[in-house]
């Protein structure tokens, strides 16, 4: 059985944030809330590093193991998904996951959360497949639809990777044997000059 | 008239009253737990989300091989 897997290449990322705004666009995500962002690393100086980021559907998941209501499952494609009619918007699940994908609307003016959110990896939730109801709470479904999510599909550099976990880990192999990798990769020396060694 | 010969004299009045105020939540609490006691206590029960919510939604459509293709360059 294939594992849905997200691998960013951050020899890659330019951070462009296409992936961000991809996610946001189709899933209709509420104002406030980003299932994916890119994190950059020693920003403006020589080795910049960016890495776009969102939930990596884990597979012992902390917040499913600290989750009050237990509304986390995990569907035969390993992806972590939440229910969000049992969520009680406790936030624990937040504290939990070490790359703070779970995010939650503001729905008040003192403080109280709204039910988590976070990505899907474009699979939807509970609810009937492709039906309004399902949109309207986790957005779009485009596994079910026979494709992989857009922030993925999105991303001009190929940075980001998204699919069955040893297909696009035997990709990135590939990508590596035939251009190299860090410093060592094709045409970096004539980008960044013979003294920068990453 | 000192304040210590008053304190004396209201802790005296309490026990005098029948309910002495170091015993007072030892009795509430024997009370509740007497009330409380006979009602059966359900286990709580993990939801599940039920085999079609689960199931696999992801295959190798053309979409899905050509996004493979096109990402090994």
């Amino acid at each position: 059985m294939a594992r849905m897997k997200f691998l960013c290449d951050a020899d890659r990322c330019i951070e462009c944030n296409a992936c961000v705004t991809a996610c946001k666009n189709e899933n209709d995500v509420p104002w406030g809330i980003n299932r994916r962002r890119v994190v950059t690393i020693n920003d403006g100086k020589p080795g910049e590093r960016s890495v776009s980021m969102a939930c990596m559907h884990c597979t012992d998941a902390p917040c499913a193991a600290v989750c009050p209501v237990d509304c986390f499952y995990t569907t035969a494609d390993a992806v972590v998904l939440h229910n969000k009619d049992l969520c009680i918007g406790c936030g624990y699940c937040f504290y939990a996951c070490p790359f703070g994908a779970p995010q939650y609307p503001k729905v008040s003016n003192f403080g109280s959360r709204g039910k988590m959110d976070k990505c899907t990896y474009c699979s939807g939730g509970p609810e009937v497949d492709l039906s309004p109801a399902e949109f309207q709470k986790y957005g779009s479904n485009r596994l079910a639809e026979g494709k992989l999510p857009l922030c993925a599909e999105m991303c001009s550099t190929k940075s980001l990777l998204a699919g069955d976990g040893e297909v696009i880990a035997q990709i990135y192999k590939e990508r590596v044997v035939k251009r190299g990798y860090g410093s060592g990769a094709w045409g970096w020396q004539t980008a960044y000059r013979e003294t920068i060694t990453i | 008239m000192s304040y210590g010969t008053e304190e004396t004299t209201m802790s005296q009045k309490n026990k005098d009253a029948g309910l002495d105020r170091r015993n007072f939540f030892k009795a509430l609490g024997a009370g509740a737990t007497a009330a409380v006691a006979p009602v059966a206590v359900t286990p709580a029960a993990a939801v599940d989300p039920g085999k079609d919510e689960t199931k696999a939604r992801y295959r190798e459509s053309e979409h899905v091989k050509d996004f493979y293709r096109v990402n090994r360059y």
